[in-house]
């Protein structure tokens, strides 16, 4: 079903639950990996997933339509991503690197990266990004997002988050260059 | 030398090689949703108190202190009138009891009035003594200057 599709049966009461029920399993799977990659832990992924659906729900009838439905639905993952992860950090008073360990120790004991030494440690480099830069970082080299649709999503000027992400790929290069045997 | 790691030469990825979610995850996760979604119904139950959602957080706080604030000052009006002072109690309790027992007491029980007993129950009730001693000023003046000196210390 299109968005503007679901957009319409859920301005009708009589349709509004069909409508929001095609619309999560549309995006769910994006945004389910989106906010996996920001906290790594499968369990903190299922809680934000439902979270941000909920949100969505909540705000849906105000959506303008001035952004795409997409990119609308990623900003409420991101922040809900952000604010988990800084809510994190003031409940536990830890500083950027320990969260960044934390997430790296759950990274590490995941079996699907087990033996892959240079892809561990390219994911190990990505979570020693700050939070912002580690989700320019995800936009751009996984999900592939245009530049333009960054900025919508992260309320950032196209030009930051070129530089963001240059100096970000700059960093994880360094870190598993540092990190790998001769 | 090491060679330098380049993130354009390593095989890109949807998605980090993260273990995916347990089987079935996504055929379950819109029914877990919508079962968290608010009841269509439940706005109507609570649709009484919908307006304080409205409001900012300063002007819910606000209110609620208010609304303690008022809560004290109603149950102060309805405690009623505040007690009897203990002083004006025992007072009273004493008016109780009749002269012949009162007088029986202080007969028998070995209790002694001191200058200082009068002198305290004076000036708890200055006009006590116009009760019980009908004198004129001259004649008190009399008796006090009568009185030897360290008697008159409390008077």
């Amino acid at each position: 079903m299109e968005d503007h599709e679901i957009l319409l049966k859920f301005q009708d009461p009589a349709s509004r639950n069909l409508a929001f029920n095609q619309l999560v399993r549309k995006y769910q799977s994006k945004v389910y990996w989106h906010v996996r990659k920001m906290v790594v832990d499968h369990d903190d992924a299922d809680d934000l997933t439902q979270d941000v659906f909920v949100k969505v729900w909540k705000h849906l009838e105000n959506f303008r339509q001035d952004a795409q439905l997409f990119t609308w639905i990623y900003r409420i993952a991101t922040n809900e991503c952000l604010n988990f992860l800084s809510s994190k950090r003031r409940k536990f008073l830890l500083p950027l690197t320990d969260v960044g360990a934390e997430l790296a120790a759950k990274m590490e004991a995941d079996p699907a990266l087990a033996g892959d030494e240079i892809e561990l440690k390219l994911q190990k480099a990505i979570l020693t990004l700050p939070d912002k830069q580690r989700l320019v970082f995800n936009l751009r080299y996984y999900d592939e997002m245009p530049y333009e649709q960054m900025a919508e999503v992260t309320g950032t000027s196209v030009g930051a988050l070129k530089a963001s992400y240059h100096h970000a790929v700059k960093k994880v290069e360094e870190y598993v260059t540092r990190h790998t045997a001769d | 030398m090491k060679t330098p790691f380049k993130l354009d030469a390593h095989p890109r990825r949807t998605h980090p090689p993260l273990s995916s979610p347990p089987a079935g995850y996504f055929d379950q996760l819109p029914a877990q949703v919508m079962a968290r979604l608010p009841r269509a119904d439940a706005p109507e139950s609570a649709a009484g108190w919908r307006w304080l959602a409205l409001l900012s957080p300063a002007l819910r706080t606000g209110l609620a202190s208010v609304a303690v604030l008022g809560g004290f000052a109603v149950s102060f009006f309805l405690s009623g009138p505040p007690a009897v002072s203990p002083a004006v109690a025992s007072a009273a309790s004493l008016d109780a009891v009749p002269h012949t027992e009162l007088i029986a007491y202080l007969l028998t029980s070995g209790a002694r009035v001191e200058s200082s007993d009068l002198a305290a129950l004076t000036d708890a009730n200055p006009g006590i003594a116009k009760q019980f001693l009908a004198a004129t000023d001259a004649e008190l003046t009399e008796a006090l200057d009568a009185q030897p000196s360290e008697d008159l210390l409390y008077l």
